[in-house]
C-alpha cells in the first residue's frame, strides 16, 4: 500500500493504539504546537485554508462552519463530535475509533482551543460500545497526561470532554436531532434558524463536527494547509478520505486513500473487483442516501464536486457495490424501508410519504405493480424531494432518484413479467 | 415594514411576519395544520406550502416558516403548490379511518376542511393502515388515536403552552402516539384545551360525546363566569341543554385557551334541581304574578316602614346591567341604595381595583408579555387559573415570576416562592426598608415591563392599597409598574364600580332590625357572605325573603318569593373583569328543561303543548325592567347607563365576541389604610383559599367537575404540627371566630409556618376566602371537648 | 452470568448506582441529559425496562414518568417489553442484505422457532431487526449484548446459538 496514511497510520488488525503508542508516532505534538505557537484564530484560518470538508456526509467546509461560531463569546459554548455513524454502508468512524481513539481526542482539544470552548461531547451510537470504551480510556489517559482538564500544557486553556452514549436511531446523526438527544429530549430535528452556532446545546453556541473531520485537525496543524490540500488527487479536493467498502466486492474493508481516487481503482485495486466473477452493476458511492452510480460512472473521481456533476454525492464515502444479479428495485426497497423505519415522525413527507413509497416499491417488487404505480412513484419522488423538515427524507430520495434515472426499465420488467426478474 | 405580493395582491406587514400571516391579512387562507397562532410555527405538517417566485429563497416553501421580505412575490394557487398540498393531504389521510359519520369532530373538523381544500379526494395508498389501542384519559377527554395526523398540536398545547407534564408524545416514525405514560385522568388544570387544539377527532370532549352535531349546535360568544379574569368562551347547547364550552379567542384576556374549570364547569345550567318555577311559599306562580306581588309588597313596606325596610342585594354573579337596574329600582321605590355584594371585604378589595388602581391595571395580555411578575397573596390555579398559563409564557420568554404567598403554590413554570404568612405579607408590603424589600424593589426597577399581581382575598383592600404604593414606588417616567388584582367573581369589578365608596355591610343592616324584606339578586349570602351562619340567624327576623337566581342554592329554598332567572348563557349582558374590561356575552340557548330530562334520557315525550317545559326563567335585567315599568330593551338600558356613568363609555357599542373595552380611569380616592389586627398569642393565622374546583358556585353545581373535587383537609407546616403534637393524616378540629370545624390534617413544608390553611369548596362551604384576617387554633379531635 | 432469578432479585438499579446517579444529576443543570444513561443501566441489570424502571428514572432525575417515556420509546435499543436473555439484533440494512442477511435471519427464525420480535420458548433469545450496525465490511452481521458478530454463515450462526445456550445453562 503506497497511499499516504494519516488517520490509519497506527491501525493494526485487531489492535487499538492508546497513549504510548499514539505518542510514539508523534501524537499530541500537534496539540503542543497549537497551544504554544498558534492563536485560536490562526488555527481557524489554517483549517479554512486546508479546504477540509465535513466528513459526516454533507461535506460542508469545516473552516467556514467554524467562522459561524462565536469563538469570542463567553462560555458555556460547546464542541460536539458526531459519532452517530448509522448510515448503511458507513463504518469508517467506527474503524478509526477501534484503531486509534486518541486522534479524535487530540483533534477535539485543538478544535476546542480554536473555537475557545471549554466543554466537549462525543455523541456515540449504541452499537459502538467498544469504541466508546476506547474513547473513555483515551480521555482518562489524556487527562492524566495533562492534555485534558484545566490549564492544558500550561497554556491556560481548559477543556473537559465527555462521552455520551445513545440508544439507536439514525436520526440522531442529524446535528440538531443529536443536540436534542444529548439534552435528553426527543431527538426530533430542530427548526433552523437559529443554527447551532447561535443556539445549540442547552441553548448555547455549539459546533457539531464528524469524527473523521476532527481527527484530521492534528494532521493539518502538523503538515500545514497546502500539504493537506495536495494530498487529494482532484484540483478542488483536499486531504485523504476513509473509504468503507461493502456489498458485492471481493474485499470489503475500509481504506484511507486520497480524495479524488477514481471509482474504478477503488473497486478493482482495493476492492479486488466484484465478487463471484460477476459484473459491476451499480454502487452507492457515499452511503445509503446517495444516488446510484452505474458502470458508466466507473471512471469518475470520488470527490464532492465530481460526484455532484454526475448527479450523485460523495457523502460518507461508504461505497456499497451491487453485482449484475442484483435487483435494483429490491435494493431501493431495502433502503426505503430503512429510511421509513428511522424517520423520527415529525414531518409529513418523511413519516407518511416514505410509507407511501415503501408500499409502492413493495407492490412493484412483488410483481403486483402497474404503470400507474410507477407514475405514482415518480410523483412521490417529485413531492418528497426538497420538501421535508430535515435531510432524512431528502436522503431517502437519493436512491429512489437513482432507481428512476438509471433502472426504470427494470421496474417495467417487474410490471411486465408480474414478478421480480431476479428471483431465480 | 416589508411590502410583498401574494397572488398578485400587495400587502405591507410588520417585520418578522410570516408569509402565511401576510396571506391571511389579504384574506388568502393557506391550508395548514401544525401552525397555530398561540403555538407558533414548527414546520411539521408541510401543508402550508406556497411558491416563492421572487425572494431570497425561491421555490416551494413552507409559508409558516419564511418571513415576509420586501419585494417578495408569492403564489399560493400555482400548479406546484397546489399539487404538493394535495400530496400532503393524501399522506395525512393514509391512515385516517373513514369514520366521519360516527366521529364527534365531524362538521368542525379541520382535517375534513383541509383535505377538501388541499384537493385530495381519492385514496391511492393500498397498504395497511397503522392502528393503535386507545388510552383512557379520564372523564374529560376521549382519545381515538387511529384518527391522528401527527400535527403535534396537542402536545404543544398541553406541555409547551400550558405546562402539563403527564401527556406527551411517544414512539417514533409513523407510530408516534400521543397520550399518557399510563391510562388515567389527565392531571393538568388546562387539559381540555387539547380538545380545541386537535384538528380532527383524536381528542374530543367526553362530556359532550355523541350529544350533537356541530351544525346542530347553538353557539354564541360568551364570558366565562367562574373567576374574575373574564376569559372568552363559546358555549354550545342544543335541545335546551348546555352541552359544552370551548375556548373563545380574546388576545386581551385568555388568548386562545381556557381552564378546565371554565370548560367543564357549566353543568349548573342543566342542574337537575335548578329552580325554574316562580313561587310564593309553596304556591307556583306565573312570573308576572310573582313580580306584581314583589312590587306591591316592596312598595307597601317602604311606604310603611321607610327606606330601610327593603334591602336590595346585588352580586358579582349578576351582570353589570342587572346590578345597575337594581340600583335604579331602589331609587324609584325610595328605599336605600342597594348593596351589590354580600361579601364586604371582597367588595372593598374590588373597589380598590375599580377606583384607586384604575390607571395602572394590566390586562392578562400584558401579564403574558411582562418580564417580571410578582405575586402577592395570589394562588393563580385557585383564584384565576389562566393567569398561571400567562405566567408560564412569561418564563418561556425568559422572564421571571416571584410569589409571596402562604400557600404551597404550584405553577406550571419555574418560579421563586417565598412562603409568608398573611401578616408577614402585609409587613413586607408596608416595609420601606429591609433586605427582601430592597432586593424586590431593585428587581422591579430593573424590569422593563413589571406587573404586580395582588390576590384581593388575601390582601384585602388594605393590602391592595399597599401594593399600589409599591407599584408607584418602582414606576419610572419611562414605564409604569402595572397591577393585576384578582377579585372574587366574574363581575366583582362591575359591582364595585357601581357602588358608592362608603357602605355598611349586609349583616350590619340586617341585624339593625329595620329590614323587613331582603331581595337577593343572583346571590346566596348563606354561601357567599363571609359569616354565613350569622346571616342565617338574621334571616329569621325578615318578613319577606325574595330570591332571584338560576342556581339551586339553599337560600332559594328558604325564599318566601322566588323568581327564576336565566343563567349567563341564556341571556345577554356585560361583566367587567378584574382588569376593568367590560365584556359582552350573548345568549346561547333558550331557558327550558332539557329534552334529555323531559324524555328521561330516552326519546322526547310525545305530549305536545304550546309552552316549553321549564321556560319560565327570564333574564334578571328583564325582570327588573318590568319592576321599573319600563319595557325597553337592554341596548336602551346600556345607553342610559353610559349617560349616568361616563366611566362606562362605549358600553352600548360592545359586541359579544369582541375583545371588550376598558372602563375609563378615575382619580384615586382618599382611603385611609386600616391597621391590621394583632395576633393573639398561641394562635395560628387562618388562611381560607378557594379550592381549584367548586369554590365558585357555578363550578360547585357542575357534576362534570366531580372528578376534580377535593375532600376537605386542613394543612399545617410540619413545624407547627410538631409544636401542637399533631400527626399527618389525623383528625383535627379548627377553632375560629365562626365556629369549630373538623378536618383531616395534611402537613406541607411548602406552607408558611404559623398558618392553618383550609379550602372553601362543596366539601367545606363554611368559611369563605377574602374575610378579614383572622386567627384560629388547631387541636387533635380526640382531645377536643 | 446471573440466572434469570438472580437478575430479578438484583432489581433495576442497586443502591450504589442510585446514589451515584442522584449525585451526578444534582451536579447538572439539566439532569434530563442522563435519561439514556439511567435507562441503559437499568437494562443492563434487568434485561429490559419495565414501567417501574421508567418511574425510577423519573424519580432520580426529577422528571415525570411521561417525560422519561417520551424519550425511552423513541429509541429501538431501549426495550420497553420483555426480551430474552440475549436480544439478537439482526442487521437488515443494505450491505448485510446484499450478502445474505435475509437468509441468516430466516435461518435463525427457523432454528429458534420464532418470528422477528418474538422470544424463544426457553426465554433465551429475542430476534429484533436492526438498522445498520456500522460494521458493513463484515456483512452479514448481528449484535448481541453490544457485541458485533460478522461474516455470518448458517454454520457460524448455529455455532453461536449453541455456545450461548451452553453459557446460559452453565
Amino acid at each position: 500500500m503506497t497511499a499516504t496514511q494519516l488517520l490509519f497510520k497506527n491501525r493494526r488488525p485487531g489492535e487499538t493504539v492508546f497513549l504510548s503508542g499514539y505518542r510514539a508516532t508523534g501524537g499530541y505534538h500537534a496539540l503542543a504546537r497549537a497551544l504554544r505557537e498558534m492563536s485560536p484564530d490562526e488555527i481557524r484560518q489554517l483549517v479554512k485554508a486546508s479546504g477540509l470538508r465535513g466528513r459526516g456526509g454533507a461535506g460542508f467546509p469545516t473552516g467556514i462552519k467554524w467562522t459561524f461560531f462565536p469563538a469570542d463569546k463567553p462560555n458555556p459554548k460547546y464542541l460536539v463530535c458526531n459519532c452517530d455513524e448509522m448510515e448503511p454502508g458507513t463504518y469508517k468512524d467506527g474503524e478509526l475509533l477501534r484503531a486509534d481513539p486518541h486522534q479524535l481526542v487530540e483533534g477535539m482539544i485543538i478544535s476546542a482551543f480554536a473555537l475557545q470552548t471549554n466543554v466537549g461531547y462525543i455523541f456515540i451510537r449504541y452499537a459502538y460500545e467498544q469504541q466508546a470504551q476506547n474513547l473513555r480510556r483515551a480521555i482518562a489517559e489524556a487527562k492524566a497526561a495533562g492534555y485534558l482538564g484545566d490549564n492544558i500544557l500550561g497554556s491556560g486553556f481548559d477543556f473537559e470532554l465527555h462521552v455520551h452514549g445513545s440508544a439507536g436511531r439514525y436520526i440522531l446523526g442529524e446535528e440538531t436531532a443529536l443536540l436534542n438527544g444529548l439534552e435528553g429530549r426527543r431527538p426530533n430535528p430542530r427548526l433552523k434558524p437559529p443554527f447551532p452556532a447561535v443556539k445549540g446545546l442547552f441553548g448555547r453556541p455549539t459546533t457539531v463536527n464528524n469524527v473523521e473531520t476532527l481527527a484530521n485537525i492534528p494532521h493539518i496543524v502538523t503538515g500545514g494547509a497546502h500539504w493537506f490540500k495536495d494530498l487529494a488527487l482532484t484540483v478542488d479536493g483536499s486531504g485523504t478520505k476513509l473509504y468503507g467498502l461493502s456489498g458485492h466486492l471481493q474485499v470489503t474493508e475500509c481504506f484511507e486513500l486520497p480524495v479524488g481516487i477514481p471509482l474504478r481503482q477503488l473497486v478493482e485495486e482495493y476492492g479486488g473487483g466484484v465478487w463471484r466473477d460477476r459484473k459491476f452493476k451499480a454502487c452507492l458511492p457515499g452511503g445509503a442516501s446517495t444516488p446510484y452510480l452505474t458502470a458508466e460512472h466507473l471512471d469518475v473521481a470520488l470527490d464532492f464536486n465530481s460526484l455532484e456533476q454526475v448527479g450523485s454525492r460523495f457523502g460518507t464515502a461508504g461505497v456499497t457495490v451491487f453485482d449484475d444479479r442484483t435487483c435494483m428495485v429490491a435494493v431501493t426497497l431495502n433502503l426505503i424501508r430503512f429510511f421509513a423505519r428511522e424517520s423520527c415522525g415529525w414531518c409529513t413527507p418523511c413519516r407518511d410519504g416514505l410509507t407511501m413509497v415503501r408500499w409502492l416499491l413493495e407492490t412493484l417488487e412483488t410483481g403486483q405493480g402497474s404503470l400507474e404505480h410507477l407514475a405514482l412513484l415518480k410523483e412521490q419522488l417529485q413531492n418528497i424531494s426538497g420538501t421535508s423538515f430535515c435531510a432524512l427524507a431528502e436522503g431517502a430520495m437519493g436512491p429512489l432518484a437513482g432507481l428512476l434515472n438509471h433502472f426504470e426499465q427494470e421496474i417495467i420488467d417487474h410490471i411486465k413479467t408480474g414478478r421480480c426478474p431476479f428471483d431465480f | 415594514m416589508p411590502t410583498l405580493t401574494i397572488d398578485n395582491q400587495q400587502v405591507t406587514v410588520t417585520q418578522g411576519t410570516t408569509v402565511l400571516e401576510a396571506a391571511e391579512k389579504l384574506g388568502i387562507s393557506v391550508p395548514h395544520f401544525c401552525y397555530h397562532k398561540a403555538l407558533g410555527a414548527v414546520g411539521a405538517c408541510r401543508m402550508c406550502a406556497v411558491t416563492v417566485v421572487e425572494g431570497s429563497q425561491k421555490g416551494l416553501k413552507m409559508s409558516c416558516l419564511i418571513p415576509a421580505e420586501e419585494g417578495m412575490q408569492v403564489t399560493t394557487g400555482d400548479e406546484r403548490s397546489t399539487s404538493f398540498r394535495a400530496r400532503v393531504g393524501e399522506w395525512l389521510m393514509l391512515n385516517h379511518p373513514h369514520d366521519c359519520p360516527v366521529c364527534d369532530e365531524g362538521g368542525e373538523c379541520q382535517l375534513q376542511e383541509m383535505t377538501i381544500a388541499s384537493g385530495h379526494g381519492i385514496r391511492r395508498y393500498g397498504g395497511k393502515k397503522r392502528t393503535y389501542t386507545n388510552q383512557d384519559l379520564g372523564s374529560f377527554v376521549v382519545q381515538e388515536m387511529n384518527r391522528c395526523i401527527q400535527c403535534y398540536r396537542c402536545v404543544r398545547t398541553y406541555q409547551d403552552y400550558c405546562g402539563g407534564r403527564d401527556f406527551g408524545v411517544m414512539g417514533s416514525r409513523n407510530r408516534v402516539f400521543f397520550g399518557r405514560f399510563q391510562p388515567g385522568m389527565l392531571q393538568s388544570d388546562f387539559s381540555g384545551n387539547i380538545i380545541d387544539a386537535c384538528p380532527t377527532g383524536v381528542l374530543t370532549d367526553k362530556t359532550y360525546r355523541f350529544k350533537s352535531r356541530f351544525w346542530d349546535l347553538q353557539e354564541a360568544p360568551s364570558i366565562c363566569p367562574h373567576c374574575s379574569l373574564g376569559c372568552a368562551t363559546i358555549p354550545g347547547g342544543r335541545l335546551r341543554e348546555l352541552q359544552r364550552v370551548r375556548s373563545g379567542i380574546n388576545p386581551k384576556t385568555n388568548g386562545y385557551f381556557i381552564c378546565d374549570r371554565g370548560r367543564f364547569g357549566s353543568g349548573y345550567v342543566n342542574h337537575p334541581e335548578r329552580p325554574r318555577q316562580a313561587r310564593s311559599g309553596d304556591q307556583k306562580l306565573e312570573i308576572t304574578a310573582a313580580l306584581r306581588q314583589l312590587e306591591q309588597k316592596a312598595r307597601e313596606l317602604t311606604d310603611t316602614y321607610g327606606p330601610e325596610a327593603v334591602l336590595l342585594l346585588g352580586s358579582n354573579r349578576a351582570s353589570l346591567e342587572s346590578n345597575w337596574l337594581l340600583q335604579r329600582w331602589a331609587a324609584e321605590l325610595g328605599c336605600r341604595m342597594p348593596l351589590l355584594s354580600a361579601h364586604g371585604p371582597r367588595h372593598q378589595a374590588a373597589q380598590v381595583a375599580a377606583f384607586d388602581c384604575s390607571d395602572r391595571l394590566a390586562t392578562l395580555e400584558q401579564v403574558r408579555s411582562s418580564d417580571l411578575v410578582v405575586l402577592f397573596g395570589a394562588d393563580p390555579l385557585a383564584e384565576a387559573p389562566m393567569l398561571a398559563v400567562a405566567l408560564r409564557q412569561v418564563v418561556r420568554a425568559g422572564g421571571s415570576v416571584i410569589a409571596y404567598d402562604p400557600r404551597p403554590l404550584e405553577l406550571p413554570c419555574e418560579f421563586d416562592h417565598q412562603a409568608l404568612t398573611p401578616l408577614q405579607l402585609h409587613e413586607l408590603l408596608t416595609a420601606e426598608k429591609g433586605p427582601e424589600v430592597g432586593r424586590l424593589s431593585e428587581l422591579l426597577q430593573q424590569a422593563q415591563r413589571p406587573v404586580l399581581v395582588g390576590g384581593g382575598d388575601l390582601l384585602g383592600a388594605t393590602g391592595l392599597l399597599q401594593l399600589l404604593k409599591l407599584a408607584k414606588r418602582v414606576s419610572s417616567l419611562q414605564r409604569a409598574c402595572l397591577l393585576h388584582p384578582l377579585l372574587g367573581g366574574a363581575n366583582s369589578f362591575g359591582a364595585a364600580l357601581l357602588s358608592p365608596a362608603e357602605q355598611d355591610d349586609l349583616l350590619t343592616r340586617l341585624e339593625s332590625g329595620r329590614v323587613k324584606m331582603l331581595v337577593c339578586l343572583e346571590t346566596d349570602p348563606l354561601l357567599e357572605a363571609p359569616a354565613g351562619e350569622r346571616f342565617a340567624g338574621a334571616l329569621a327576623r325578615l318578613d319577606e325573603l325574595v330570591v332571584f337566581d338560576y342556581l339551586p342554592t339553599p337560600l332559594s329554598v328558604h325564599a318566601s318569593l322566588f323568581l327564576p332567572t336565566c343563567a349567563p348563557v341564556e341571556s345577554a349582558g356585560t361583566f367587567v373583569n378584574n382588569a376593568g374590561r367590560m365584556q359582552r356575552f350573548a345568549p346561547v340557548i333558550e331557558p327550558g328543561l332539557p329534552i334529555a330530562v323531559t324524555g328521561g334520557g330516552d326519546h322526547p315525550p310525545r305530549e305536545f303543548s304550546l309552552a316549553t317545559p321549564g321556560d319560565q326563567p327570564r333574564p334578571a335585567w328583564q325582570l327588573l325592567q318590568w319592576l321599573r315599568d319600563d319595557n325597553r330593551e337592554l341596548a336602551h338600558v346600556q345607553q342610559q347607563m353610559v349617560v349616568k356613568l361616563p366611566r362606562l363609555d362605549g358600553l352600548a357599542d360592545l359586541c359579544a365576541g369582541d375583545s371588550g373595552l376598558r372602563v375609563r380611569n378615575v382619580a384615586e380616592r382618599c382611603v385611609v389604610v386600616e391597621d391590621l389586627p394583632e395576633q393573639p398569642a398561641g394562635t395560628l393565622q387562618l388562611v381560607v383559599s378557594p379550592a381549584r374546583y367548586g369554590s365558585d358556585l357555578g363550578s360547585r353545581f357542575s357534576a362534570k367537575l366531580t372528578p376534580r373535587f377535593a375532600p376537605a383537609i386542613l394543612r399545617l407546616h410540619p413545624q407547627d404540627a410538631t409544636l401542637l403534637e399533631l400527626q399527618d393524616g389525623e383528625q383535627v378540629v379548627l377553632d375560629c371566630e365562626l365556629g369549630s370545624f373538623k378536618f383531616r390534617l395534611q402537613l406541607s413544608d411548602q406552607l408558611a409556618a404559623g398558618c392553618a390553611l383550609v379550602e372553601n369548596s362543596a366539601a367545606f362551604p363554611h368559611l369563605l376566602p377574602g374575610a378579614v384576617l383572622s386567627f384560629c387554633s388547631v387541636g387533635s379531635e380526640v382531645l377536643h371537648v | 452470568m446471573a440466572t434469570e432469578e438472580e437478575k430479578q432479585q438484583v432489581g433495576y438499579l442497586d443502591e450504589e448506582q442510585i446514589v451515584e446517579f442522584i449525585r451526578h444529576a444534582n451536579q447538572l443543570e439539566h439532569p434530563r441529559e442522563m435519561i439514556i444513561d439511567v435507562l441503559r443501566a437499568i437494562q443492563k441489570n434487568h434485561c429490559w425496562v419495565p414501567d417501574e424502571g421508567i418511574e425510577l428514572t423519573a424519580t432520580i432525575l426529577g422528571l415525570t414518568p411521561l417525560e422519561v417515556e417520551e424519550v425511552a420509546t423513541f429509541y429501538d435499543k431501549i426495550y420497553r417489553q420483555p426480551v430474552g436473555r440475549y436480544p439478537i439484533h439482526i442487521c437488515d440494512s443494505v450491505c448485510c442484505w446484499s450478502r445474505g442477511g435475509e437468509q441468516i435471519a430466516n435461518h435463525l427464525q427457523q432454528q429458534l422457532g420464532i418470528e422477528m420480535g418474538q422470544t424463544s420458548a426457553d426465554g433465551l433469545f429475542t430476534l429484533l431487526p436492526s438498522c445498520c450496525l456500522g460494521s458493513c465490511g463484515c456483512a452479514p452481521g448481528l449484535m448481541i449484548d453490544q457485541c458485533f458478530h460478522g461474516h455470518l454463515t448458517v454454520e457460524s450462526v448455529d455455532e453461536m446459538i449453541e455456545k450461548l445456550r451452553q453459557e446460559a445453562t452453565a
